[in-house]
């Protein structure tokens, strides 16, 4: 039989009585807490990718340059099936991002918060939930 | 925008009746329902479903009943999205995340079944996991030794959670549990097979219903080997062969897995499973979750391949320990 | 005896006419084999496929050669193939051509393959490895042994892709006894095979599934790329049904095989 013990560490979500598969623990050890960031710029384009979503975005500096970011976002499945597709969100549309710089000191965040110039939140709602349990 | 204002439309409702459940007599009583077959007679799974549910897997600790009412369990729903969907802390480790409000993989964006129990553990009649056997107890200890001298999560791929390294995922089990989000399948039924597609890692299994063995021991696999029939109008399929690596809440590798589907109403599925693996629990365990109809379609869930996330993470931490050195050195 | 003498004319004579039927199937055109039907009245495809040519390694004609990793010798070289492409050498526009061959040069780094990454139609349905197909009336899957990788064709609901994905999103429809699947939303990720022969995501696929005998298809692909081609071109080959008892598909689940070679520099020393 087996002389080594193969071990693995088991996922967050098999712990379901532990409590949902909320905060994901990796997401702390991929990004600094201690470095919040805001971020003004277009889109070029979104990653509609799993496990997690994209946003490829050009930041234009004051002094003209363009700063390539990578903003990470979250699945998209979901959105899918309420009717969101890859031509939702046009390309040069402007964003404004507050989220956590990535710790190996590249241009990557992770979007805690997406909107338009206008305010508005993307995608859907904002702190209330969508559904009624009771319906 | 149109995406903006989409709001989720799917079905929810409460648990319906099944042979354990009580039934809520404050309800009408429902026009009656026939049991829809596929051509060849079996009774019909098909369709896309989710088991997202807020009931937790183990009786919590200061509930003694076996079912709230339908208004507290409305109320302990109620609670928890709310608590999913308030916004977190900013610079607590709970912010470092997007908001999955946004991205409508709140718990309560998407349909669900109102489950009146207080565990999705139905046996033994308290709720919670049997106590381990002695050889559950010494493989547990043996395997968090292996993990801490593994070193940190961030050591290493091999380190990380096998959801985050892409390789499983809880939903798919079997047995299936449903995770924070994307708790989506797909069934889809021929006259030889049953098809369960989940629809995170896209994970598959093709349930053979003709008879036939299950695997040879030695081949070992992280879904195990499985077969069913179908016992009236419950399908039953059992699982054996899981690898030593697959380990659903501490289990060996003889596990003895025995999951039962049962068509209960227009939208739902009543799923309940038995775990018989006396060399972690000193009895079987059984648990029971509802099924709901939800819309589809599954899109293609590819983890591996854009996992850009994992690389970053273990960039990050080499990053962080290059920077200590250096401030180290310069001292 | 004399009768066995009879039966023995007869057997023989049977046998010369089967065999003169089959070669006049094959030169000439016979009326198309009638698979069984499904409950909905479908040819049924359901069962266990897979192709038995050297596509997987280079879709064109290629002599032996030596594979990309000395260490594996002939383990790991290059069988010969006719090729399956119809028509002679892909029609690459110049500049595709020099990627084509950049990735053929680099082929151990950027093999989506190697890294265990889905593989993209069809590169899918000529994998070394099985594939299975599970097929009611409103849903065709192939389930592909190789990664798990799945297709769903939608042979009811016909939607657009969403978005883009590694196996594209399937549209599918019956012309009599060939089933007609169109193709689109790919990514750019995926090869068409180990030479690096290569799509964008501008890649439109259609393909053909004929049953041709009670375990054989006859499975016919036209590409369409007008990034990376002069024109559309055309691959087809036979597929075989796994005929032996118990044929299932067993996992390759292929992520914890390239963990080390993936983000193994990012280890801890």
């Amino acid at each position: 039989m087996r002389t080594k013990l193969a071990v693995v560490v088991a996922g967050m979500g098999v712990m379901l009585g532990a409590g949902p598969l909320r905060a994901h623990h990796a997401f702390s050890a991929e990004f600094d807490v201690t470095k919040p960031m805001t971020l003004k710029g277009t889109l070029v384009k979104w990653e509609m990718v799993n496990p997690h979503s994209w946003f490829h975005i050009d930041e234009r500096k004051p002094d003209g340059t363009v700063v390539n970011w990578m903003i990470e976002g979250g699945s998209p499945n979901q959105l899918i099936r309420l009717g969101v597709t890859k031509n939702t969100l046009a390309i040069g549309t402007e964003l404004l991002i507050e989220g956590y710089l990535a710790k190996d000191g590249t241009n990557k965040a992770v979007g805690r918060n997406f909107t338009f110039t206008d305010g508005r939140r993307l995608f859907l709602g904002g702190s209330a939930p969508g559904g009624d349990p009771s319906k | 925008m149109t995406a903006a204002l989409l709001v989720p439309v799917l079905a929810q409702g409460p648990q319906a009746p099944s042979p354990t459940a009580r039934v809520d007599k404050t309800t009408a009583p429902a026009k009656a329902w026939k049991l829809p077959r596929t051509p060849d007679g079996q009774p019909d799974l098909q369709g896309f479903w989710t088991n997202t549910t807020y009931t937790p897997l183990e009786r919590p600790k200061n509930v003694t009943k076996e079912f709230y009412t339908r208004e507290e369990a409305i109320e302990i729903a109620k609670k928890a999205a709310a608590v999913e969907g308030e916004e977190t802390e900013p610079g607590t480790i709970a912010d470092v995340h997007y908001d999955f409000t946004q991205f409508g993989l709140d718990r309560s964006q998407g349909g669900f079944a109102l489950n009146l129990r207080t565990s999705l553990i139905v046996e033994p009649p308290d709720g919670r996991l049997p106590p381990l056997s002695a050889e559950g107890q010494k493989r547990a200890a043996e395997r968090a030794a292996a993990r801490k001298r593994m070193g940190a999560p961030t050591d290493a791929v091999q380190n990380q959670p096998l959801s985050v390294r892409c390789i499983i995922m809880d939903r798919a089990g079997p047995p299936m549990l449903p995770g924070a989000y994307n708790n989506n399948y797909q069934i889809v039924q021929t006259p030889g097979n049953v098809m369960i597609l989940v629809e995170m890692i896209h994970h598959v299994r093709i349930i053979p219903l003709d008879g036939r063995p299950r695997l040879p021991s030695n081949v070992r696999q992280w879904m195990g080997s499985y077969t069913g029939r179908w016992e009236g109008d419950t399908l039953v399929v059992e699982t054996t062969n899981f690898t030593d690596k697959t380990a659903f809440q501490g289990s060996s590798e003889n596990m003895h897995l025995t999951e039962r589907f049962t068509r209960v109403d227009e939208t739902t599925v009543l799923y309940k499973f038995t775990v018989d693996d006396p060399a972690t629990w000193t009895r079987p365990w059984s648990a029971e979750l509802p099924m709901k109809r939800t819309i589809g379609p599954l899109f293609e869930h590819a983890c591996h391949e854009a996992n850009y996330g994992l690389a970053n993470t273990l960039a990050g931490a080499r990053a962080e320990e290059k920077k200590a050195a250096e401030a180290a050195a310069k001292k | 005896m004399r009768n066995q003498y009879g039966r023995l004319i007869v057997r023989t004579a049977a046998v010369a006419l089967g065999l003169l039927l089959a070669v006049a199937t094959v030169t000439s055109q016979a009326p198309a084999y009638r698979a069984p039907r499904t409950a909905d009245g479908k040819p049924n495809f359901n069962g266990i496929w897979q192709a038995l040519n050297t596509a997987y390694w280079d879709v064109e004609a290629h002599a032996a050669a030596p594979g990309p990793v000395l260490d594996l010798g002939a383990s790991g070289a290059v069988p010969g193939g006719l090729g399956v492409v119809e028509g002679g050498p892909l029609p690459y526009k110049p500049e595709a051509l020099a990627k084509k061959q950049q990735n053929y040069a680099n082929r151990l780094k950027l093999d989506p393959e190697i890294k265990c990454y889905l593989p993209g139609v069809p590169r899918g349905v000529y994998m070394p490895f099985p594939f299975q197909i599970v097929q009611n009336q409103k849903y065709i899957m192939m389930i592909h042994e190789y990664a798990g990788a799945v297709r769903t064709i939608y042979m009811d609901d016909q939607t657009e892709a969403p978005a883009d994905s590694w196996m594209g999103w399937s549209n599918g429809r019956w012309e009599g006894e060939t089933l007609v699947v169109d193709t689109r939303g790919f990514n750019d990720q995926s090869w068409f095979d180990r030479a690096g022969n290569f799509h964008s995501d501008a890649l439109h696929v259609v393909e053909r599934f004929t049953a041709r005998s009670p375990d054989t298809l006859t499975y016919e692909a036209t590409i369409e790329d007008p990034s990376v081609f002069t024109r559309p071109w055309k691959m087809s080959m036979p597929l075989y049904r796994h005929v032996e008892k118990n044929a299932q598909l067993v996992e390759f689940r292929c992520v914890e095989f390239v963990e080390d070679l993936i983000y193994g520099h990012l280890r801890k020393q």
